[in-house]
């Protein structure tokens, strides 16, 4: 019972303490974004300047980020959802529509890459944050002799050693390319092919993992594997990496960029504004790109850039933007996978 | 014992009402939604919309999710025989040891550490470049690295590996309650080692054995990561299945409609062996039940 006794004193404690935290003082903004793709000192230095403070959630999915939005929000202001979603969100009247007069530094993204934009024309709704795709990755000490291109999946002499992403848009997106189709290819016809493809692939794969291709990789465990450029190098030795050979194959492949959102109904939309104009300035994007290892749609950051990216921006060059498909071709998409999957 | 608990002046019914709390509130609710999903429609976005609709049940009537679940069946009930191979065995050596307290540590110990590290580890013993390969290639036995991951026998020998603590242990708590001057009984009316212990002490410790096959049985047959990390291209299991159908096709009805076929099938199972073997499944008091058959059985086996 004494302990009890304690155990509330110390919670009735605590709690006025956490409460105060986040109730006290200053402004705020509340991020709701995915996990380590902004980097602390960023945050710290735009409190510093500006006196908001951000409180950060992170997530691993869109529809994890998704599915709490739609369930009620908690309040977040800015969401970085990827280009599908974005349109999914805009349909749902989840987004509040961005008001581009009030962000001075839109300019600095590149029209290269938001001519390309298909979920959101003219930017409504979205404002760019970083792009990139999956590619492929080869351990040049195994493998030689290939092309550039998705036909290495193609080769017996590999197999078992080669992996490709559980990741259904982004398999039958390399399938659909490989055949010279959108990535977001609606026709039943051509989904079957690139079904096809796949299924002629697949023998040769160990696995389709999205999850610990890249420790594998790095292991020396598969000479072959699709995916994030970030994941592989981010378990390769340092010192080794001039071994691998990351490349986009000349087909081209189904690509991503990911948006910072205003969430309709935010508290703190001024606080907002302020944040995303300051995510634009060049020194600011050129030092997130810097952390992530990837090229940046900021034009001017480019040349302020420290960290050489495991990519150009221009190699992303064959890549087609991932829409949303679409209740009745996500259904043709699923039923595909399933196929591939299950094997019939 | 002729008073039930919770009558009369008993606090008994104060006493449960916690565990009664928290098993209606975190598992019988989140069970009515699943019931509830799996029978509405899927909404565009992921989610559901309020009109009800057969159409999950009906897209389980396809033959793709026969197919995952066979596989599931096969590495579940595969996966759950040898871990009872080897569980048996080591609960007996357990409770006939002088060690028991040492031995115990050791069935505990791997749960220090956690359970995905320790997929890893086999990622890292059994891999193309992995440590038994390096031993095999450096002793000559093979010339080219042996593929022994991503298949069903890797996703089967994991899975039996991270369940035989929990068969082992249930084993193990019933073996030692057995009264082992039962078995030189049987010896001395004439059975045979191998009769002995399949006439008298299977049978007596019965409850045990059916509790540790549920305890690996039903968690296999739901089992997400280690097909996930281990398996190959063939080896989806159901788990895997609602897994995808929940995140990335975002079809909610038809992902609770497939858990609902894997909680009717362990619930239907749990139900057989409880009706078949009275209550001493759920670990009570079987030494009431099972010993006087274990009795008849070792005077059956003197016969």
């Amino acid at each position: 019972m004494k302990k009890l006794v304690l155990l509330l004193v110390a919670v009735a404690m605590i709690l006025p303490l956490t409460l105060s935290s986040c109730g006290g003082g200053g402004e705020k903004l509340y991020l709701f974004n995915w996990i380590y793709y902004i980097p602390d000192d960023v945050l710290e230095d735009f409190t510093k300047e500006t006196g908001i403070e951000v409180v950060v959630d992170s997530y691993a999915s869109n529809e994890e980020m998704y599915n709490k939005v739609v369930a009620g929000g908690a309040g977040y202001d800015i969401v970085v959802p990827s280009g599908d979603y974005v349109s999914i969100m805009i349909a749902g009247s989840l987004l509040e529509p961005i008001d581009k007069s009030r962000l001075k530094n839109f300019g600095n993204i590149d029209p290269a890459a938001i001519a390309r934009i298909g979920f959101d024309v003219g930017n409504t709704h979205s404002v760019p944050y970083m792009m990139g795709a999956a590619g492929v990755s080869i351990n040049t000490t195994k493998v030689s002799g290939y092309e550039h291109s998705w036909s290495i999946f193609d080769r017996p002499d590999l197999q078992g050693r080669m992996t490709m992403l559980d990741d259904m848009r982004e398999v039958l997106g390399a399938a659909l390319k490989s055949l010279g189709y959108s990535v977001n290819d609606a026709d039943p016809a051509h989904l079957e092919e690139a079904r096809l493809v796949v299924e002629r692939w697949k023998p040769n794969l160990v696995k389709f993992d999205a999850e610990a291709f890249a420790k594998s990789f790095a292991a020396g465990e598969f000479w072959v594997v699709q995916g994030y450029a970030e994941n592989v190098f981010l378990e390769y030795p340092e010192d080794r990496r001039a071994e691998v050979d990351f490349f986009f194959p000349k087909e081209g492949m189904p690509m991503y960029m990911d948006s910072l959102c205003i969430l309709k109904g935010a508290k703190n939309v001024d606080q907002a504004y302020e944040f995303i104009d300051y995510i634009l300035r060049p020194d600011v994007a050129a030092r997130i790109a810097d952390y992530l290892m990837l090229p940046s749609p900021n034009v001017p950051a480019r040349a302020l850039m420290q960290v050489q990216p495991n990519y150009e921006f221009t190699d992303l060059a064959n890549g087609e933007f991932k829409e949303d498909l679409g209740q009745e071709t996500l259904k043709l998409y699923n039923d595909a996978w399933r196929r591939i999957r299950v094997g019939n | 014992m002729t008073r039930l608990p919770g009558t009369a002046k008993t606090p008994g019914g104060l006493y449960a009402a916690p565990s009664l709390v928290w098993l209606s509130v975190f598992f019988l609710a989140p069970l009515a939604i699943i019931v509830a999903y799996s029978f509405l429609t899927p909404g565009a976005l992921g989610g559901v919309e309020w009109s009800p609709t057969l159409d999950a049940y009906r897209a389980i009537a396809n033959p793709t999710f026969g197919k995952v679940t066979v596989n599931t069946i096969i590495v579940a009930m595969g996966a759950t025989a040898i871990t009872m191979l080897i569980a048996i065995p080591c609960g007996y050596y357990m409770a006939r040891s002088e060690h028991q307290n040492i031995l115990l540590m050791l069935v505990m110990i791997p749960f220090w550490t956690n359970f995905l590290i320790r997929i890893y580890a086999w990622i890292a013993i059994l891999g193309n470049e992995g440590f038994l390969n390096d031993l095999l290639l450096s002793l000559g036995l093979v010339d080219q690295s042996v593929r022994f991951l991503y298949n069903r026998g890797a996703v089967m020998l994991v899975l039996v590996y991270t369940y035989l603590p929990y068969a082992i242990l249930p084993l193990y708590s019933t073996i030692d309650k057995f009264d082992f001057s039962l078995l030189e009984a049987a010896r001395d009316l004439g059975a045979s080692k191998m009769s002995a212990i399949n006439r008298v002490l299977l049978p007596n410790i019965r409850g045990g054995v059916l509790t540790a096959f549920l305890f690996t049985f039903i968690p296999i047959f739901g089992a997400y990561a280690v097909p996930l990390l281990v398996g190959g291209t063939e080896s989806y299991m159901l788990g895997n299945l609602i897994a995808d159908e929940l995140t990335k096709s975002r079809d909610w009805p038809l992902a609770s409609a497939i858990s609902m076929v894997i909680t009717l099938v362990t619930t239907l199972g749990v139900l057989l062996l409880l009706r078949a073997n009275g209550t001493s499944v759920l670990g009570g008091d079987d030494h009431e039940a099972a010993e006087p058959a274990g009795e008849a059985d070792a005077l059956g086996a003197a016969r």
